[in-house]
């Protein structure tokens, strides 16, 4: 009886103490990242079948397990990898949101100070002081166009290096749960299936340090190990195996790290798509989703401008009486052939009319008898049996060779215009300010009729026959002949006052009342260094919608502002209600496994009380053990 | 609920932190005075603010260009209104010249001073502006616009009109041509002019004419030719462009109007036979060549009495000439008094429109400081509360009774 009474009092002696020990462990790890709290489970032992009943033989610690709960975990894993992405994205999409910084910075004052550079210049088209300030203004602009452009160019390059050191991590990752499985695996076996709780504890974490990566798929496995999948069902880690991802320069892209998946066959490129969350589905998001579009648009913003102000530029007339060239220097449309075309087909892409280019890159691909185009920004797709075609301002041309089935071009129209900008005039005197012809009364008109300055009829090149001398006669009140090189000399022309007169690429107007023999006359411009008229309809471009057709070169750049600001704003909000979720979720789950001191405190407490209860029961079991040897 | 010690220390810690984000962004706000630090802080107006800052630009680089448009046609009205005086110097010896008691002698002393002032003239038409470039030459502003040759005084230059932008959708032109100034100007009363026939042997001298009715002009040349017969002095008015003869045997009185055509002419004196009169539509003349005829006038002898005559006729002839050179000078001016009016009122414009711009800027982007400090003391005041209701929860432990 005495030893029955021992061992019950035995056994909670070590409950308790084995309760003392796990208390303790829970203390200790209260600041382990992923550390679950440990609770004892006991229960009694089997009782002893007597003719009196059952007697109790004490007690028996059946387990230690963790608190833990897989959808709450589940559920922070979810919230965690949308939060990461969201801040992710975030903290990159800031650096340009920095950038465009307020309006005292960036591209509006440059592009404000070319177009008053020009102004100033046409009030004194002939003084090379002003002529010279242009020229300045617009290397100015084009610097500001350069380097913003080559700090998004940069954040490109960061990104690259920020995928492959991510990829590295999440590899590295990988590597350490799978170790883990296999170890947790062989822990349980020989412990006869009790739960390893602290490497379970361990693995959990290191998945929720790979998930902040990349969002993964966990599938938990009934001999404890977890299989993680990525993307589109990419096995990450099968029990003890783990299988790496690795990055690659795209083939169609050679300056972007695209991610693949190592297989024996080779590495295979993953599409982006199938990265959604962790902080590397947040910076492959903010690449496509707002650095390609941010760059492709001041790109456009550089190039619509260079193209409209160069076909007007060569409208006109420089100081030296020569016709203008282009004022600024740019490249157009670029072109990438897939490293694995398997066809030697060139593929040439160039600008046939600016206000027509989109801010997205496209896709062209070629099934063997069709070519394929895709608007990369919304999937818009249209096909051509065969090149040259004009799709969205951009000319595509198959310049040599010929394509195989299966082969891809990536067409960029607007990713280099802001990088590559820059003014193509060499001196200051090379400005076409004025216009190549003038028109002129002649000395004995006696009617009051008077002519307009004339204008230059775009787009270039100019008519052949423009400068030659063109004479109008009028022949009385209400008409003229014409007479001059290229114009088919025709008489009788009806007089309409204030009506367009166009010849030879020139527009001149007449208004008033001419009389019979009075003569107008158009002919070149020589010497003209006080004529300011290109000047003039150069500067006015600056008001002009050529941007997409729609906006000025100065909204477009603050629509781009605008649409930045905008997502940042979004992001901001959006990353904070995340981060508002993960911390709901953490403390759901925190609730239910984290570790309250003061409970533990009061655990401590109870074992203790325990433990002395316990060890009264022996004591007392010997007293009467010691009462019995006395009776003998 | 259970509270985990972690979520305690994080929450409380997140709380502080989130405290002191907001307060260095309202602290970066007052320092700065800028609402809006980077464009997400207001999307919507850095996108405006970037729109009225161009258009707040563009009004000022116009209120630049009046300022060099009216610098423009200020000098060009000083040189107009030096020509204007020179003209009326000119008139003035042209009317001493016809006083009768002047020799031959006197008459040379005035067309020296006549030639003087032609050069004057010149030198007028040929103003530059500060850097040297002639303002009456069209385009061509480099070169000499008038200058003398065997024919007189020549316009090199053309009719090109320098515009400036004054306004958002004004253009205005600043320069003067020289053709305008002082080539392209109709002799005579404008419509037509009246002379006499070189070797008129008497005393009839001829006015410069008006135009009566307008709409029955006919831009023929006509020739008025006197005969005197027993007395009697008698004109006929042949139109010489058709060959047909619109008057015949018109008895004359001195100083009675011809008519014809829609022309009111008169002749004074006494015409001798044979003495003829002529009639010609307007043309062109430069205000040079006037001046060049009153010299080479001046210059010529007078002895017989057609001379005196011719002398008087000339003169008539002359002075018309100048005073429709003057009226269109003055025309000139007019416009440019008028554009100079018209760049004073959109200046005021200009200013009132820059101050508009001002504002809309400041109400887009800067920051109310009244309501940015009050924001930034409250903010002061939560984040002392976190930090305080933190360490005092912290500091809660069963342990320390243990």
């Amino acid at each position: 009886m005495a030893i029955g009474i021992l061992n019950a009092g035995l056994s909670g002696l070590g409950a308790a103490q084995i309760g003392l020990s796990t208390t303790g462990h829970n203390i200790a790890n209260v600041s382990v990242p992923g550390f679950n709290r440990q609770q004892v489970v006991q229960s009694t032992q089997t009782a002893l079948a007597t003719g009196a009943g059952f007697i109790g033989q004490g007690t028996q610690v059946s387990t230690v397990r963790r608190l833990y709960n897989e959808f709450l975990d589940h559920q922070v894993l979810a919230a965690q990898a949308d939060s990461s992405q969201l801040s992710a994205y975030y903290s990159q999409i800031q650096q340009i949101d920095n950038m465009l910084g307020d309006a005292s910075s960036g591209l509006s004052p440059v592009l404000q100070g070319f177009f008053s550079a020009l102004q100033s210049a046409a009030n004194n088209p002939a003084d090379s002081t002003s002529r010279q300030a242009v020229m300045n203004a617009g290397d100015s602009l084009a610097a500001g166009f350069n380097a913003m452009d080559q700090s998004l160019a940069r954040m490109g390059d960061a990104i690259n290096g920020q995928i492959k050191s991510s990829v590295a991590s999440i590899n590295s990752y990988v590597q350490q749960i799978a170790q883990l499985n296999q170890k947790i695996v062989l822990a349980q076996s020989s412990a006869s299936g009790q739960p390893a709780n602290d490497l379970l504890d361990q693995r959990d974490a290191l998945i929720a340090d790979l998930n902040k990566e990349v969002k993964v798929t966990v599938l938990p496995q009934s001999d404890g190990a977890s299989n993680l999948f990525v993307g589109n069902g990419q096995a990450l880690v099968m029990g003890s195996t783990a299988y790496g991802l690795s990055t690659l320069n795209s083939p169609i892209d050679p300056g972007r790290v695209e991610i693949g998946y190592a297989s024996p066959g080779g590495t295979i490129p993953l599409p982006e798509s199938g990265f959604q969350g962790g902080s590397l589905g947040g910076l492959l998001a903010f690449r496509s989703q707002t650095l390609d579009p941010a760059r492709n648009t001041l790109g456009r913003v550089a190039m619509t401008l260079a193209d409209t102000f160069n076909q007007q530029h060569q409208l006109g007339q420089d100081l030296n009486g020569a016709a203008g060239g282009s004022f600024f220097n740019i490249s157009g449309p670029q072109v990438n052939a897939s490293a694995k075309n398997t066809g030697n087909a060139a593929i040439s892409a160039s600008l046939s009319n600016a206000s027509a280019l989109t801010v997205s890159d496209y896709r062209l691909g070629f099934n063997g008898t069709v070519y394929t185009l895709t608007r990369l920004s919304d999937a818009n797709q249209q096909t051509f049996a065969s090149l040259p075609q004009t799709v969205d301002g951009v000319t595509l041309t198959l310049a040599s060779g010929a394509a195989s089935a299966g082969d891809e071009f990536l067409i960029r129209p607007t990713v280099a215009g802001a990088g590559s900008i820059s003014v193509a005039v060499t001196g200051a005197d090379k400005l076409a300010l004025a216009a190549p012809i003038r028109a002129t009364q002649g000395n004995a008109n006696t009617g009051r009729g008077s002519i307009s300055g004339g204008v230059v009829n775009g787009p270039p090149p100019v008519n052949a026959n423009l400068q030659q001398p063109v004479i109008l006669t009028f022949t009385g009140a209400g008409a003229f002949n014409v007479s001059g090189t290229g114009t088919g000399n025709p008489s009788g022309v009806a007089y309409v006052a204030g009506g367009n007169i166009s010849y030879n690429g020139w527009t001149v107007q007449i208004r008033g009342t001419p009389a019979a023999g009075d003569t107008f006359t158009i002919g070149p411009n020589s010497v003209g260094v006080a004529d300011n008229r290109n000047a003039l309809l150069l500067a006015g471009l600056q008001t002009g919608s050529f941007v997409g057709g729609n906006m000025s070169y100065q909204s477009a750049y603050a629509n781009l502002v605008g649409t930045i600001g905008n997502k940042t704003h979004a992001l901001d909000v959006t990353s904070t209600a995340q981060a508002a979720l993960v911390d709901q979720s953490t403390a759901a789950r925190e609730s239910f496994s984290g570790v309250n001191l003061d409970e533990e405190a009061a655990q401590l407490m109870r074992y203790q009380q325990a433990y002395q209860a316990s060890a009264k029961v022996m004591a007392m079991a010997g007293k009467l053990f010691d009462a019995i040897l006395q009776l003998g | 609920m259970r509270i985990s010690t972690n979520t305690l220390h994080a929450q409380g810690l997140s709380a502080i932190l989130r405290n002191e984000a907001q307060m260095l962004h309202t602290q970066q706000q007052v320092s700065s005075g800028k609402r809006i630090l980077t464009p997400s802080d207001d999307p919507v107006a850095a996108a405006q603010v970037l729109d009225v800052s161009q258009a707040d630009a563009m009004n000022t680089q116009y209120g630049v260009n009046r300022s060099a448009a009216s610098d423009a046609l200020s000098l060009a009205e000083s040189s107009l209104a030096q020509v204007s005086s020179i003209i009326g110097n000119v008139r003035t010896i042209a009317v001493n010249a016809g006083n009768a008691i002047l020799s031959d002698s006197d008459r040379a002393s005035l067309a020296a001073q006549l030639s003087s002032a032609l050069s004057e003239l010149q030198g007028a038409a040929n103003t530059t502006d500060g850097q040297g470039r002639y303002l009456f030459a069209g385009y061509q502003s480099q070169s000499q616009p008038f200058t003398s040759g065997p024919a007189g005084v020549q316009y090199n230059g053309d009719d090109g009109q320098r515009l400036v932008q004054v306004d958002s959708s004004r253009q205005m032109g600043v320069g003067v041509s020289g053709a305008d100034a002082f080539t392209r100007i109709p002799n005579g009363n404008g419509s037509f002019v009246t002379g006499e026939v070189a070797g008129n042997t008497a005393t009839g001298i001829i006015n410069p004419g008006s135009v009566v009715n307008p709409s029955a002009l006919t831009g023929h040349n006509y020739s008025i030719n006197f005969s005197v017969s027993s007395g009697a002095t008698t004109y006929a008015v042949v139109d010489t462009t058709s060959s047909t003869t619109l008057l015949s045997a018109q008895p004359y009185s001195a100083g009675g109007s011809i008519r014809f055509d829609g022309m009111d002419i008169v002749v004074e004196g006494a015409p001798a036979n044979g003495d003829k009169f002529t009639v010609a539509p307007s043309t062109n003349q430069s205000i040079f060549k006037t001046v060049q005829d009153l010299v080479n006038l001046l210059q010529t002898p007078v002895s017989a009495p057609g001379d005196s005559a011719r002398l008087i006729n000339g003169l008539k002839q002359g002075l018309t000439n100048l005073d429709q050179s003057l009226s269109n000078v003055l025309t000139q001016r007019g416009v440019i008094g008028a554009k100079l009016n018209e760049i004073d009122a959109l200046q005021s414009t200009g200013n009132n429109r820059s101050v508009q711009y001002q504002q809309t800027l400041s109400r887009l982007q800067s920051v109310d400081l009244n309501s940015a400090i009050s924001d930034l003391t409250q903010q002061q005041l939560s984040l002392q509360a976190a930090q305080k209701s933190f360490v005092q929860v912290s500091g809660l432990s069963l342990f320390s009774y243990l």
